[in-house]
């Protein structure tokens, strides 16, 4: 083992941590929620302090025979944004987590703490990873511990939703694992910073890249929410409890969108068939999502379908890094960003999902429906986080969509006049500039629902608008912090997002930019506001006329209008595996049962006399041996028959003997 | 000085017989007598392994070619370590297993005696002495099959010795074979068909006779289509199915087949030839069929075996691949397996002895009323998942690497094969852990698990010990793989 041992502290410190927690929590509760708050402070000012200390010039470590082929961990650009994000989700999640189930009376909090520390240490052992052995390690690490999260709550949605969620998980590891064994057995090495050299040096196959690359990319594109492999996307984050899918949307997504960036920057660079798998994907995710959110009637359900629409926003980018090549700096540095703002955006949303969960236990609109009409700090908080993922200048969502838009725009401008492939990728703009449009409505439906419409029922809203306590002072003051974040970042982006973007385009093979970014021009602004107003005509038009309709009362109600036959899993992912699949191994084993029963029938026939009154035990029919069981003994048996037989034989074998001598 | 090596064969042996032949009443002394020739043997064994110098001790030579020796090499030592220190580990959980059981003097005896044999197989020199130990084992270990001495046991050991018997038979056509074509019966690293003229012109009835060895010492791996044996011997108490039929027996045929493939036949024969593609198609196949049956059997310990049956062939396809660093594959994931296979078979009888239940489906709520019996199955169930850092994520990545570097297609579909039973063995073991720490809703668990509670300690320990020891060598095995790489000669 060698090099900066804070890296080794970082990953593994919450190992033991969470460990000791879960033995204090046995004894007492409160020091155990403490001592949680304590570890994730711990490991964020660890974090902050490795940031400062590998700033300037990376730090290694190195860690020879771990697991069979050691770990690699480095700490440089990229991989110090993504232990920044996971340290501070984790801590103000830690902070709210107390509350949270301290008032909904929950069980089983010993387990969460402690699998959701080990969670921290798998994601920092991910972030951190320097090899792809090392990634995938924790990656699967990631995985089983935080299935422990989801299913927390273990209702009958909770344990349908972690057994999809633990499945992918599952499946999409092990193809990513024969994705590594093939990238390792060709090119010899699966470190990072060495892939691209031993590419060129091994003179491999390129198919044979391209296949390992899209087959590392299924397991990682699970973990992102990637169409087609979202479908336990929104399920699993409706069921896990709010601080938890708060970690799910904003940090192990991004873990796997860091396995796609390896391979988009590492593996696979300015490759134009991946860049162009991943365009496609994102466009479809990033739609899929939107579509689901709007439509949803359910407050967190919505914000886990912008979580699958957003990271669609982000596979864009990383697509179009891919295509654009060379110069891709502007994809670079958009994809980052919007990665980084909508980790932060997602952890303020899901924060207030928590809140309204605790207070409320429910998250239907209609119910919900103006609780946070005079709540005005959440109110805001709320009201930024949604201008910010939205896209409206002067938020944070506004610069890195801008940059996405751009590369596609430039893109565009590089076809002399218009082909196929500009029709193609004129839709994908348009689809893009669409889907914009619909996070503003789909965001402001939400808002307007509970934070300013009144409830239907006038009582209800009296008693939400009498209770004025709904969190505590800590949670507020994260709250705040967050809320204040997004417009800052969205006024200062010189100061701020380059700053993120420069750190990051290292570990993606980018160049910096050729020249600043005017983030602010006309240009941009009106492009934005254009997606806004599709939007607001979206929302006006069909959201309000159609997906709301009037009860019995003559009121207006939300009304859930999407058909769930649309279900992907439920109509083709659980019959294949479940019906076909099956079907297809029970043939096969029938087959192969042929051969080896074939063999014991002849077996049968050739050794063993098949009299009828023998009788076969059920499971052992090939072996037919017993004698079946006689109702009444003719011949009493006992010593004296076996006597007798005895004595029969020996007569028997003397006489033969006599025989065989005296001839 | 090598004649020491005599002494871990016989000793057990001896003191099995007067265990058979004064019993002893008392369960504590019966219990201190074979804990302590069992711990005296491995301790003879292990310090024999490493002290003996490499030279062989003839017991009788019949003629030039055929005798009884023995010898201490690398792989000997893998496998000596591997069984003697499981064999002590499973004697103090037997001693509380059995304790609900009957005959304890006739088991334990032959429990004793099986190790002796066993260790005449780990020291063998040559074919010669390797088969007559085989054979041996065969006959030591039946009885303890049988212990219940009821209907379903005396089938599963009718099964049991018919397919053991055939199987050795056609072993011995391969060494008839050998006999004539190779320049000794020795094991030789790298073969002993060195005499390229009286080989001339024989290769495909060589090659013949490999597929013979195959499948003959095969049946004690398991391989398809003679596995069946496996999942019925399951009827023989746990201890016996956790040491016999995960470890020491079904490892003997993965050593035999190693010592047959690598130290006899050779390699650079058979690479490439069609008798490599046929037994290495039997071990693909092999390998994605018991997992499919250990998903479908809802019985605890089949649905084990029948894991253990797709695990031994992930060792026969890692041998079959036959580069060194298949060997390497072989040799990690024989010694990673057992370790995980024992553990699992002591949770699955520390279930079934104290309440009774065979099912998988009635495990619901284990974790809560069971918590160290079900933590040790988590624990190794994730290991032979392969879930990193735990235990098996190596081996299988070895043997992943090693069929990836060879040029035959059919490593990469072995490949695929190692892929699709490790989704399936998460599901069959998933489906147990899921079922023990989330139960369905409805059910009433306080009812239903009444009374249920974790065993004793000699039952816990060793579960508990063992899963320690596979977490730590998971994360750090380095030490042994460059002991199997130097074996392979790699290193």
């Amino acid at each position: 083992m060698s090099g900066n041992l804070l890296i080794l502290f970082l990953v593994f410190f919450p190992f033991a941590a969470g460990l000791v927690n879960y033995i204090l929590g046995r004894h007492s509760k409160a020091g155990r929620d403490r001592v949680a708050v304590l570890i994730t402070a711990i490991e964020l000012a660890a974090a902050i302090v490795l940031v400062a200390m590998s700033f300037e010039t990376p730090t290694d470590l190195y860690w020879e025979g771990f697991a069979g082929f050691g770990l690699h961990f480095r700490a440089d650009g990229f991989r110090l944004v993504m232990i920044m994000i996971a340290g501070i989700a984790w801590f103000f999640t830690t902070v709210q987590s107390i509350e949270y189930f301290n008032r909904l009376s929950s069980r089983n909090r010993n387990r969460y703490y402690m699998f959701m520390l080990w969670t921290l240490g798998a994601t920092m052992g991910i972030f951190l990873s320097a090899d792809l052995y090392t990634t995938f390690i924790f990656f699967e690490v990631m995985t089983f511990t935080s299935y422990v999260l989801v299913i927390h709550g273990e209702s009958e949605k909770a344990i349908d939703a972690s057994k999809s969620y633990l499945g992918f998980g599952v499946f999409g590891g092990l193809v990513t694992l024969m994705g590594l064994f093939m990238l390792k057995a060709n090119i010899g090495t699966l470190e990072m910073d060495q892939i691209l050299d031993a590419i060129k040096m091994s003179g491999a196959n390129y198919g044979i890249i391209l296949a390992s690359g899209l087959l590392i990319l299924v397991g990682f594109g699970v973990k992102a929410g990637m169409y087609p492999l979202h479908t336990w996307l929104p399920k699993a984050y409706v069921a896990a409890p709010e601080p938890a899918t708060a970690l799910l949307s904003a940090v192990l997504s991004k873990a796997g969108i860091f396995g796609i960036f390896v391979v988009t920057g590492q593996v696979l660079l300015h490759d134009y068939t991946w860049g162009l798998v991943i365009l496609i994907a994102g466009t479809l995710t990033m739609l899929t999502g939107a579509m689901l959110a709007v439509f949803s009637v359910n407050f967190k359900r919505t914000i886990a379908c912008s979580s699958m629409s957003q990271i669609g926003f982000i596979l864009v980018g990383t697509g179009m890094q891919a295509i654009l090549g060379e110069h891709n700096a502007i994809a670079v540095q958009g994809s980052v960003l919007h990665l980084v703002n909508h980790s932060f955006i997602k952890l303020a949303l899901f924060m207030v999902a928590g809140v309204i969960f605790m207070n409320l236990k429910d998250f239907d609109l209609n119910k919900i429906r103006g609780w946070g009409r005079n709540k005005w700090l959440i109110k805001l908080v709320s009201g930024s986080a949604i201008l910010g993922v939205a896209g409206v200048p002067f938020f944070n969502g506004y610069i890195s969509k801008t940059l996405i838009h751009e590369s596609l725009v430039e893109y565009i401008a590089m076809f002399p006049e218009t082909t196929g492939m500009a029709v193609i990728f004129k839709i994908i703009e348009a689809l893009f500039i669409f889907t914009g449009g619909l996070t503003f409505c789909y965001m402001l439906k939400i808002f307007t629902a509970v934070f300013i419409e009144k409830n239907n029922d006038p009582e209800l809203q009296a008693e939400y608008d009498g209770k004025s306590k709904y969190t505590s002072v800590p949670v507020k003051i994260l709250l705040v912090i967050l809320g204040v974040l997004f417009p800052v970042i969205g006024i200062l982006p010189h100061f701020t997002q380059d700053v993120i973007g420069e750190m990051s385009q290292h570990f993606l093979n980018g160049h910096g930019l050729e020249k600043e970014v005017a983030y602010f021009s006309w240009t941009n602004i009106s492009g934005a506001l254009a997606s806004l107003a599709i939007g607001a005509l979206f929302y006006f038009l069909i959201v309000r006329p159609c997906l709301m309709k009037k009860n019995a009362d003559g009121k207006k109600e939300y009304i859930d209008a999407w058909n769930y036959g649309l279900d992907m899993e439920k109509y083709f992912y659980r019959p294949a595996l479940l019906t076909v699949l099956p079907f297809i191994g029970a043939f096969a084993a029938r087959l192969v049962f042929i051969v080896g029963d074939g063999i014991a029938w002849l077996y049968k026939s050739l050794f063993f006399i098949n009299r009828p009154e023998r009788f076969n035990p059920k499971e052992e029919d090939e072996f037919a041996l017993y004698e079946k069981p006689q109702k009444a003994e003719k011949v009493p048996r006992g010593i004296s028959y076996s006597l007798l037989l005895f004595v029969i034989g020996m007569v028997a074998v003397l006489y033969f003997i006599i025989l065989v001598a005296f001839n | 000085m090598a004649a020491l090596l005599l002494i871990p064969i016989i000793f057990p042996i001896v003191m099995g017989f007067i265990l058979m032949c004064n019993g002893i009443k008392d369960n504590r002394k019966r219990h201190i007598y074979v804990a302590m020739v069992c711990i005296a043997n491995m301790i003879l064994a292990i310090v024999f392994m490493f002290t003996v110098p490499e030279q062989s001790f003839t017991v009788i030579r019949f003629s030039e070619i055929v005798s009884i020796t023995f010898r201490v090499d690398g792989l000997s030592t893998v496998f000596g370590m591997i069984v003697s220190t499981l064999w002590v580990v499973t004697a103090f959980y037997a001693f509380e297993y059995m304790s609900h059981e009957h005959n304890e003097n006739k088991f334990f005896s032959f429990f004793i005696i099986s190790f002796g044999v066993i260790m005449g197989i780990v020291f063998s020199a040559n074919l010669i002495t390797m088969y007559l130990f085989y054979e041996l084992l065969t006959a030591a270990t039946l009885p303890l099959v049988m212990h219940e001495m009821d209907k379903k046991a005396a089938s599963a050991g009718k099964k049991y010795v018919i397919y053991s018997i055939t199987g050795a038979s056609f072993g011995f056509i391969a060494i008839m074979l050998l006999m004539n074509f190779g320049v000794s019966l020795d094991f030789v690293y790298g073969g002993i068909l060195t005499d390229i003229a009286k080989i001339a012109g024989h290769e495909q009835l060589l090659l013949v006779g490999f597929i013979c060895a195959f499948f003959g010492f095969g049946v004690k791996a398991a391989i398809f289509p003679f596995f069946n044996w496996l999942p019925s011997a399951g009827v023989a108490p746990t201890p016996v199915t956790a040491l016999l039929h995960a470890v020491a027996v079904v490892n003997a045929g993965v050593f035999a087949i190693m010592r047959v493939t690598y130290y006899s036949f050779g390699t650079e024969l058979l690479y490439g030839t069609w008798a490599q593609f046929v037994c290495m198609l039997a071990a693909i196949i092999t390998i994605i069929f018991g997992s499919s049956m250990a998903l479908r059997e809802n019985h605890i310990k089949r649905r084990l075996a029948y894991s253990t049956v797709s695990n031994l062939s992930y060792m026969l396809f890692s041998l079959m691949i036959m580069t060194p660093e298949g060997l390497v594959g072989g040799l990690t994931h024989m010694m990673f397996h057992s370790v995980l296979k024992i553990t699992l078979f002591f949770v699955a009888g520390a279930i079934i002895v104290t309440t009774g239940r065979e099912y998988v489906d009635q495990l619901a709520g284990f974790g809560k009323t069971m918590p160290v019996t079900m933590a040790a199955f988590t624990i190794c169930s994730l290991g032979l998942i392969g879930v990193p850092p735990l235990m098996a994520i190596t081996s299988k990545w070895m043997i992943g690497t090693a069929a990836a570097n060879t040029d035959l297609v059919l490593s990469y579909v072995g490949i695929g094969a190692l892929i699709i039973s490790a989704v399936l063995t998460s599901l069959y073991l998933f489906q147990i852990i899921i079922k023990a720490y989330f139960p369905d809703k409805g059910l009433n668990l306080e009812r239903m698990n009444r009374g249920v509670k974790d065993p004793g300690k000699c039952m816990t320990i060793p579960m508990m010990g063992l899963s320690v020891a596979s977490i730590v060598i998971g994360v750090y095995p380095t030490p042994f793989i460059n002991m199997f790489q130097h074996i392979a000669g790699i290193l």
